[in-house]
C-alpha cells in the first residue's frame, strides 16, 4: 500500500477522533471537574479568598504588598520564582517582630506565640516550617482590632 | 549533604510511588490486553460508540506503520484544532481577560510542544498585561515579541486538550512497543483502540480524583475571570484564577508540565503548599513507574521489568546523589514553602521523568542541580517519559546487550531474540536523533544571532549561563521535557521554529525507528535459552554503566561548557 | 579414524613482525581506497590530510589554527597516520598468519598418496603423487588396500570397497563400471581404474583460502552489526566535534582546530575500528591451526551460540573400540580355560576387540597350548548373519605371528614369551578343538548347553555399561568376556566444561539402553539416544532447532549429509564422504570428533574477543575526554583546568592522550590475534568477569596509561 493512500484511509477516522477526544479532554473534562470542584470546595476553587468581615481583602494563596511597619511583610518579590509568594520563613517572620511590636506595642512574646500558632509546612519530622504573611496579619488584626483600629481605621472600612 | 528527615521523605515519597504504581499495573495491563475489566460495564457502550463514530474497527491488528501513522496523524488533526483556538483566541468565549491570539510562529511551536508531551513554554498563561484585568495590550520581551497570555479556552481546549492526548499517545506507544516483544504477538494493536481505553479507562478517572484533590489542597477551579480585590493596605490586586486544577492534574499525570500559569507549579496557585508539591512528584512518577511494571506483566516475564525499573531507579538515585552534593536552602528564585530541599527535589523528579514543570525558577538552582537535571533530559528514562521512558530503556537495553552482552561468548540476545545489524542499525539511528536535533540548533542560536537576540550572552566565556540557557532549552525541547530558562523570553521566530522542529523530530523519530525495531521482533524467532540473563542484577548495573557511559560521552563536552564550568566558576568564586 | 592433538601454530606473531612483506603490506594498505571498508580508520586517515595542511599552511584555518603551533601539528599529524598505519599492520599481520596457517594445511591434505595413470603414447605409466594434486578427469589406479583418494567414477573392473568408515555400513560394498567410489573409502578386492570427478580444491579449500583474503572475506553479521554500532558512534562523535568548533567559533572560545581533530580522534572507536577485522580473521586462524577448515566465518560465530551438541559415543567419546577386562567362567570351568579360548578364537580376529582379547589372555598368562597348531586351523570369520566368529583347531605345530598392525617389538615379545612355554613342555597338541565367541543371544543359538546363570550374568554385564561376549569350546558355553568401552582421554573434562557452558551435549549410540546409559553417566551427559540409527540425527537436530536451539553435530557418513546440512554448526570428519563434507560448514582435516567441542569454544572466544575490545575501545573514551577537555579552552575557560584530575601538562595532555590512542592498538594486537582467554564457565559468570576486565578496566587502563606518556613526555621536555 502507497504511503500517500495509508495516509488518506487514516485520515478520516484520524479527524474525527481528533474532534472528539478535543471535545472530551478540552471541554467535559474540565467542566465537569469544574462543577464537582465548585460543590465540594468553594472556597478554594475561586481562590482562597480571604476575608475581613464581608469584603474580600486578598487570597491566602497570592502575596500582597505589605508596605506598613506594623504589619508582616512579604518577601521581595523579585527573590521568589512566582513573584507572589504568600509566605515567609520563621526566621524572617521572627526578625520582622522588632519592628511590629515597636510600631504596636504588641509585646514581642504575643508575636512570637502569634506567629508560632501559625506555623505550616511541617509533618511530624519532615518539612520546613513558614509562615503565610496574610494568614499572619489577618491574625494580627482580629487579635488585636483596637490596635489596628486606631493605626490605620482604613483597614476596617465597610 | 542531606538531611536524614529529607533523606526519608524522598524514600516515602519514591516507595509509595513505586508501590502505588505496581498496584495500577494490573489495571493498565488490562487496559492494554483487551481483557475483562470491571469497568466494561459502563465503560464499554460508550467506547463502542466512539469507534462507531469513527468508523473504525476496534479489534483491527495494526502492524507498526500502520500504528505508527495513525499516530502521526492523528496528532498532526489534534495540532492543527489546538493551533485554530490559539491563533483565535481573541475572538473565542471563555477570554474574561480579553487575550489576543497567538502569533502564528508561536502557535506552531505552542501546538507541537503541547501535543509531543514537551510543554516548553515562550508565553505567560496570564499574560504580561500592561492594564489588568484587560490583557488586551501585552508588555514585550527583550526581543520586542508580545509576551501574550492564554484564555480560558485556549488553556482548556488546547493545552489540557494535548496535554491528555499526547500522554495518552506515549502510552500507546509503549503499549504498542511492548506487544511487539511479547512472545506470540501477530500485530502492535489497533492505535484507536488503545488512544480511546487509555483515555476513558486510565487518564480520566485518575485526573478526576487528583483534580479534586488539588482544589482541595488549594487550587483553583473556576470559570470567572480574574478577581480584583482591595487589600487591607487599600491598594488594588488582581487574583489570577481559572480552571487551574484540572490542567495541573493532567499535566502532572500526564508528564507534561506544562503550567496554567508562566511560573508553573512554582505559582501559588498551581502548587499551594508542600502537600500539593508532594502530590505532584507523585503523581508525575506514577504511570512512569507502572509502565515499567506493565512491560514485565505484557510480556508474561515480569523479572524483565527489573531492569528497566530498577535501572530507571537507579540512575534517578544517581542524579539525586549529583543534585544533593551541595547544601540546599532557601535562596533567591524559590519559594519559602519548598524551601531549598522540594526545589531541588523537584527539578531532579521532573527532568527524570521528562515533565519539566518547574516549582522554582532555574536561575536560583545550583549548577550542580542543573547538571543533574541534564542527565535526566539527556537520559530520558529515568524512569522517562509517558511511555517513552520504558522505550528509550528498551533501546539502550538492546545497545547495552549488544556491546557488552558480546563479551558472553554469545551473539547477542534479547529475550531470546538475535539482535541483527538491522536491529542495532535502527537503535544507533534512534540514539542518534539526540545529539543532532540538541547540537545542530545551539550551534545555529549562537551562529545567526539568535540567542543575543534575546538577550542571552554570548562573547562571555567567563559567564557560561548563557550557553546553558540555550544549551537546556534544545535539550528539554529534544527530550520533550518542556521545563525551560527561557520562558516567554524565547518568544522569537528563531526559538519558536527551532524548538517547534525540534520537539516533533524528538518525539516522532525515536518513536517511529523504536516501533519498527519492536514491529520486527514479531514472529521473531526465539531460543528458550537465555545465556545473558538481562533480568539479573549484574546485568542492570552494566546497564546503568553503559548509560551513564553512552549519555556522558555524548554531551560531556557540552556540559563541561555548561553547568560544569558554572560549578567551578562558583568555587573559584567562593562559593 | 586418527585422534591427534591440535598441534601448536604453525606461525606466531615474532616471525611475523621480522616479515617485510608482511611491513611493505601494511604500508600499502595506507592507501585511503583500501581503507573504504573500515569507516573508522578511513576518518582518522582523513583527519591526518587536514591537520597536515594546517601544518603546511596554517593561515587556510584561521581562525582555528596558529601559526606558532606549525610544529605541533607536524607531530599530531605523524601520531594520526601511525595510528592509522597500527591498524593496517594488525589487518597485514593477521592475514598473513591466516594465509601461513591455511597453507599449512595444504600440505596436510596432501598426506594420501594416489597411483596417477599417465599415458605416454600406448604405455600406461603409473605416477604415485598427493591427492591433491589430482585434477578432474585424471586417471587413477586403485588396487587392493587403496584408500580411494578422491571422488571418482569407476572405468574398469569390479571390486570390492569398504565404505564403512564413511557411511556406517559394514559389509564391503560392490564396485562396478559406471559407479562411484568415494574419497576415504577402501579397496579391499582386486583392482579399479577409475576417473576423477572433483578437483580437490573444488570441495572447500577454495573457500578456505577465499576466508582468509581480508579484501574478499565476507563479513559476518556479527561483524557488520558490530560495524553499525562503530558508524554509529563515528556519527555521534562527528557531530559532538562539529558542533564544538562551531560553538568554538561563536562563543570565540578559541580551540585550536588540531585539539578538536585530536580529541574526535580519541573519542572514535579507532581500537575496535582497527582491530575488527584482525579479530575475524584471527578467528578462522585459530581453527586452522587446529587443522580445522570453516566454509565461512558465520558457522564459527554460530558455533559460539551452540545451546546442543550433539556427539557419537564411539570415536568422540570412547576411543572407537571395546577392550576386554575380564574372563568370567561358568561353572566348571576356570579363568584360564576361558582365557586360552579367548586367545585362540581371536588369532585370526583382526578388529580392536580381537586384539585385545588377546592382549588381556597375554597379560594374565592365559597362553593356549594349542597356539602350536593354529598354523592348521580353520577360521569361522564374522558375519552379520551368524554374529559369531571363531576357529578350528586342528594338530599342528608352528608359531603364527598375530596379523595386524601390533608394532614389531610387541610380536617379538609374543614369539619369546611362547617360546618359553614350548621350551617348557607345556603345550600338548590334542584333537580337534572348536571355539566359538559371539553376540551371547546367538550363542544360545548354537551351544548344546547353557548354564543356569547366563542370562543373569549377561545382564549383569550390561547394566554396567559393559558388552559381554559369550565363548563356546566345542559347542559348550563355558563363560563370558566382559568388553569394556575405554573413554577417550580428557573427554569427561571436556563434556563438564561444555555443560557448565550451559550447553547440552547428547549423545548418540548404536548400543543397547544399558551400555549407552552406564557410558553417559560415566561421563557426564544426561541425555543420550542408544540404537541410535545415522538418521537419528536428522530428527535430533530438527527437534532441537524446533525448540529455538542452536545445534551442533559432527559427520562423516552420507547418511550424516542431511543432518550436517541442517545443523547450524556441521563438522565433517576429513576421512568422511564428499557428501558429508559438501554438506557440513567445517571440516576437520584431522577426522577428531571430539574437536566440535573446541570449534564451539573458538566461537565464543571469537565473539567474547571481539565485545571485550569493542567495550575497552568505548570505555576509553572517558579518560581521553578527561585529558583533552581542560585544555581544550585553556585560555578562554581557565576554569576547566579543575577537571585536568590527571594533573597532565598544559602542552603534553593532547598529545599523551593520542599517543595513547594510537599505542593501545599494537599492544592488543596479540590480544585480538590469540583471542581472549577463558576458563569455561558460566554465560553469566563469563559476562561478569569480561565486565569488570574490559569494561571497568578499560575505563581505568587509559587513566593510567595517558598519565604514564605525559610523564615520559613532560620529561624529555615536548
Amino acid at each position: 500500500m502507497s504511503l500517500k493512500r495509508e495516509i488518506r484511509q487514516t485520515s478520516l477516522p484520524a479527524i474525527r477522533l481528533a474532534v472528539i477526544s478535543m471535545i472530551l479532554c478540552g471541554l467535559l473534562f474540565p467542566l465537569l471537574v469544574t462543577g464537582f470542584a465548585q460543590v465540594l470546595f468553594p472556597g478554594q476553587a475561586d481562590g482562597s479568598i480571604a476575608h475581613l468581615g464581608t469584603s474580600k481583602i486578598g487570597s491566602y494563596l497570592i502575596a500582597q504588598n505589605f508596605s506598613r511597619p506594623f504589619f508582616f511583610q512579604s518577601r521581595n518579590s523579585s527573590l521568589s520564582a512566582s513573584g507572589v509568594d504568600p509566605d515567609i520563613t520563621l526566621q524572617d517572620a521572627q526578625s520582622q517582630v522588632a519592628r511590629i511590636s515597636s510600631a504596636t506595642n504588641i509585646t514581642r512574646d504575643q508575636l512570637n506565640t502569634l506567629i508560632n500558632q501559625h506555623i505550616e509546612g511541617t509533618f511530624w519530622i519532615f518539612g520546613y516550617p513558614y509562615v503565610n504573611v496574610l494568614t499572619l496579619n489577618l491574625a494580627l488584626i482580629q487579635s488585636y482590632q483596637t490596635v489596628y483600629q486606631q493605626l490605620d481605621p482604613n483597614i476596617f472600612r465597610q | 549533604m542531606i538531611q536524614p528527615a529529607d533523606f526519608l521523605t524522598i524514600i516515602l515519597i519514591l516507595s509509595s510511588a513505586i508501590l502505588a504504581a505496581r498496584l495500577l499495573t494490573p489495571h493498565i495491563v488490562k487496559i492494554f490486553t483487551y481483557a475483562p475489566s470491571r469497568l466494561d460495564r459502563f465503560l464499554d457502550p460508550i467506547e463502542k460508540g466512539i469507534y462507531r463514530l469513527l468508523g473504525v474497527d476496534p479489534s483491527h491488528g495494526m502492524g507498526w506503520r500502520e500504528y505508527f501513522l495513525s499516530a502521526v496523524i492523528i496528532n498532526i488533526f489534534q495540532m492543527a484544532l489546538a493551533f485554530i483556538v490559539f491563533v483565535f483566541q481573541g475572538g473565542l468565549p471563555l477570554n474574561p481577560q480579553g487575550f489576543p491570539g497567538l502569533g502564528l510562529d508561536l502557535a506552531f511551536m505552542q501546538v507541537i510542544s503541547f501535543a509531543t508531551n514537551t510543554n516548553l513554554q515562550h508565553y505567560n498563561g496570564e499574560g504580561v498585561c500592561t492594564q489588568l484585568p484587560n490583557c488586551s495590550t501585552l508588555s514585550t520581551n527583550s526581543a520586542g515579541q508580545p509576551i501574550p497570555g492564554l484564555s480560558y479556552l485556549s488553556q482548556m481546549t488546547a493545552v489540557q486538550f494535548l496535554q491528555f492526548t499526547s500522554a495518552a499517545t506515549g502510552i500507546c506507544v509503549a503499549a504498542a512497543l511492548i506487544r511487539g516483544f511479547v512472545a506470540g504477538s501477530k500485530d502492535m494493536g489497533n492505535f484507536y483502540t488503545d488512544f480511546v481505553r487509555s483515555l476513558t479507562r486510565l487518564l480520566f478517572p485518575l485526573c478526576f480524583v487528583a483534580a479534586l484533590i488539588f482544589v482541595g489542597l488549594g487550587v483553583p477551579q473556576t470559570l470567572d475571570g480574574y478577581q480584583i480585590l482591595h487589600t487591607v493596605e487599600g491598594s488594588t490586586q488582581t487574583v489570577l484564577v481559572g480552571p487551574v486544577a484540572s490542567l495541573v492534574s493532567i499535566m502532572q499525570l500526564g508528564t507534561n508540565g506544562g503550567g496554567f500559569f508562566g511560573a508553573n507549579s512554582a505559582y501559588p496557585f498551581q502548587n499551594p503548599n508542600p502537600a500539593s508539591d508532594v502530590f505532584q512528584i507523585f503523581l508525575m512518577l506514577l504511570i512512569p513507574t507502572s509502565l515499567c511494571f506493565v512491560y514485565g506483566h505484557m510480556l508474561g516475564k515480569r523479572k524483565e521489568a527489573r531492569p528497566i525499573l530498577w535501572g530507571a531507579y537507579a540512575l534517578f538515585a544517581i542524579d539525586l546523589l549529583i543534585a544533593f552534593i551541595p547544601n540546599y536552602s532557601l535562596g533567591p528564585g524559590m519559594e519559602v514553602r519548598f524551601g531549598g530541599f522540594f526545589t531541588s527535589f523537584w527539578t531532579v523528579v521532573t527532568t527524570a521523568v521528562t515533565t519539566g514543570s518547574v516549582n522554582s525558577s532555574l536561575f536560583g538552582n545550583h549548577p550542580l542541580v542543573i547538571l543533574s537535571a541534564f542527565m535526566g533530559m539527556l537520559i530520558q528514562s529515568t524512569p522517562g517519559g509517558k511511555g517513552v521512558g520504558v522505550m528509550y530503556m528498551v533501546m539502550y537495553i538492546i545497545i547495552t546487550v549488544f556491546i557488552v552482552g558480546l563479551m558472553s561468548g554469545r551473539t547477542p540476545e534479547y529475550l531470546g531474540m538475535k539482535i541483527s545489524a538491522r536491529d542495532v542499525k535502527l537503535v544507533m539511528i534512534a540514539f542518534l536523533v539526540h545529539p543532532v536535533i540538541i547540537l545542530v540548533p545551539t550551534v545555529l542560536a549562537y551562529a545567526t544571532g539568535a540567542a543575543s537576540a534575546i538577550g542571552v550572552c554570548v562573547n562571555c566565556p567567563a559567564a557560561s549561563t548563557g550557553f546553558t540557557q540555550i544549551f537546556y532549552e534544545f535539550t528539554s525541547a529534544a527530550a520533550n521535557n518542556g521545563s525551560d530558562f527561557l520562558g516567554a523570553t524565547g518568544n522569537t521566530p528563531f526559538f519558536n521554529i527551532s524548538a517547534g522542529l525540534v520537539m516533533f523530530l524528538g518525539r516522532f523519530l525515536p518513536i517511529g525507528v523504536l516501533l519498527a525495531l519492536a514491529g520486527s521482533m514479531i514472529n521473531r524467532k526465539r531460543t528458550s535459552e537465555i545465556g545473558l540473563k538481562t533480568d539479573s542484577v549484574t546485568f542492570t548495573i552494566v546497564l546503568v554503566g553503559s548509560i551513564l557511559l553512552l549519555v556522558v560521552l555524548t554531551f560531556f563536552p557540552f556540559l563541561a561548557l555548561g553547568p560544569i564550568l558554572e560549578f567551578f566558576q562558583k568555587r573559584v568564586n567562593g562559593f | 579414524m586418527t585422534t591427534k592433538e591440535p598441534r601448536t601454530p604453525v606461525s606466531h606473531l615474532g616471525s611475523n613482525l621480522t616479515s617485510t612483506k608482511t611491513l611493505l603490506d601494511s604500508l600499502v594498505r595506507l592507501a585511503p581506497r583500501s581503507l573504504l571498508s573500515n569507516p573508522v580508520m578511513f576518518i582518522v586517515e582523513l583527519t591526518f590530510f587536514v591537520v597536515a595542511a594546517m601544518a603546511v599552511y596554517p593561515p587556510a584555518f584561521y581562525p582555528v589554527a596558529s601559526l606558532s603551533l606549525r610544529f605541533y601539528y607536524v607531530e599530531v599529524a605523524l601520531i594520526l597516520l601511525i595510528t592509522v598505519w597500527f591498524s593496517t599492520l594488525a589487518d597485514a599481520l593477521a592475514e598473513s598468519q591466516a594465509k601461513n596457517t591455511a597453507n599449512s594445511l595444504r600440505s596436510l591434505e596432501s598426506e594420501v598418496q594416489s597411483k596417477k595413470i599417465v599415458m605416454e603414447g600406448d604405455i600406461r605409466r603409473i605416477v604415485v603423487s598427493p591427492s591433491t594434486t589430482l585434477r578432474k578427469g585424471d586417471l587413477v589406479l586403485l588396487e587392493k588396500n587403496d584408500v580411494v583418494p578422491i571422488d571418482a567414477e569407476v572405468l574398469e573392473g569390479i571390486a570390492m570397497v569398504d565404505e564403512s568408515l564413511l557411511t556406517g555400513e559394514s559389509t564391503p560394498v560392490r564396485k562396478a563400471p559406471g559407479d562411484e567410489v568415494i574419497g576415504g573409502s577402501r579397496v579391499i578386492s582386486d583392482t579399479l581404474t577409475a576417473r576423477v570427478t572433483v578437483n580437490p580444491e573444488d570441495t572447500y579449500i577454495s573457500e578456505m583460502i577465499r576466508l582468509v583474503e581480508s579484501s574478499k572475506r565476507p563479513r559476518t553479521p556479527n561483524e557488520v552489526a558490530v560495524t553499525m554500532v562503530l558508524i554509529g558512534l563515528t556519527a555521534i562523535f562527528t557531530i559532538i566535534i562539529v558542533a564544538l568548533l562551531g560553538l568554538s567559533i561563536t562563543l570565540n572560545l578559541a580551540a585550536d582546530l588540531s585539539v578538536l581533530i585530536a580529541l574526535y580522534v580519541c573519542l572514535l572507536p579507532t581500537t575496535i575500528g582497527a582491530l575488527l577485522p584482525s579479530i575475524g580473521l584471527s578467528g578462522i586462524s585459530r581453527l586452522y591451526q587446529r587443522k580445522i577448515v570453516a566454509k565461512s566465518g558465520r558457522a564459527v560465530e554460530r558455533a559460539g551460540d551452540t545451546d546442543v551438541i550433539i556427539l557419537d559415543k564411539t570415536g568422540t567419546i570412547t576411543v572407537g573400540n571395546r577392550q576386554a577386562t575380564e574372563f568370567i567362567p561358568f561353572a566348571g570351568h576356570t579363568e584360564r580355560e576361558v582365557g586360552e579360548s579367548a586367545f585362540l578364537s581371536s588369532w585370526h580376529d583382526d578388529t580392536p576387540e580381537g586384539r585385545s582379547l588377546i592382549r588381556l589372555a597375554y597379560e594374565d598368562g592365559f597362553i593356549p597350548r594349542e597356539l602350536n597348531a593354529l598354523g592348521v586351523s580353520e577360521v569361522y570369520e564374522f558375519s552379520a548373519s551368524t554374529r559369531t566368529s571363531g576357529v578350528k583347531i586342528s594338530q599342528g605345530t608352528g608359531f603364527m605371528l598375530p596379523k595386524g598392525d601390533k608394532s614389531s617389538r610387541e610380536r617379538g615379545r609374543l614369539r619369546r614369551k611362547f617360546e618359553a612355554h614350548v621350551e617348557a613342555g607345556s603345550v600338548i597338541a590334542e584333537d580337534e578343538t572348536e571355539i566359538i565367541k559371539g553376540a551371547p543371544d546367538a550363542i544360545k543359538k548354537i551351544a548344546r548347553s547353557i548354564p543356569s546363570n547366563f542370562d543373569s550374568l549377561i545382564n549383569k554385564i550390561s547394566s554396567q555399561g559393559d558388552t559381554p561376549l559369550a565363548l563356546t569350546r566345542n559347542r559348550e558355553a563355558i563363560g563370558i568376556i566382559r568388553l569394556k568401552d575405554v573413554l577417550k582421554p580428557g573427554i569427561k573434562e571436556k563434556i563438564q566444561s561444555v555443560k557448565v557452558m550451559g550447553i547440552r551435549p547428547v549423545m548418540l549410540t548404536g548400543d543397547q539402553p544399558l551400555t549407552a546409559k552406564s557410558i553417559a553417566n560415566e561421563v557426564g551427559i544426561d541425555e543420550y539416544r542408544p540404537e541410535a540409527k545415522p538418521e537419528d540425527k536428522y530428527d535430533i537436530v530438527m527437534r532441537e532447532q524446533a525448540e529455538t536451539r542452536v545445534v551442533a553435530m559432527i559427520g562423516d557418513g552420507t547418511n550424516d549429509a542431511p543432518a550436517l546440512a541442517v545443523a547450524d554448526v556441521g563438522l565433517a570428519m576429513n576421512s568422511g564422504t564428499e557428501a558429508a563434507k559438501e554438506a557440513a560448514n567445517m571440516v576437520d582435516l584431522e577426522s577428531n570428533p571430539a574437536k566440535i567441542i573446541e570449534v564451539v569454544m573458538l566461537g565464543k572466544q571469537l565473539l567474547m574477543t571481539r565485545g571485550a575490545v569493542t567495550t575497552f575501545s568505548i570505555a576509553n573514551d572517558v579518560a581521553k575526554y578527561f585529558a583533552i577537555v581542560p585544555v581544550m579552552f585553556a585560555t578562554t575557560l581557565p576554569e576547566l583546568k579543575a577537571l585536568n584530575i590527571l594533573g597532565l601538562g598544559l602542552n603534553t595532555a593532547v598529545l599523551s592522550a593520542l599517543i595513547f590512542n594510537a599505542i593501545i592498538i599494537p599492544l592488543l594486537i596479540p590480544l585480538a590475534m590469540r583471542g581472549i582467554r577463558f576458563k569455561p564457565t558460566s554465560t553469566m559468570a563469563l559476562f561478569i568477569k569480561n565486565a569488570l576486565i574490559y569494561g571497568v578496566g578499560g575505563i581505568i587502563v587509559p587513566f593510567i596509561g595517558i598519565k604514564l606518556i605525559d610523564i615520559a613526555l613532560l620529561s624529555i621536555g615536548a
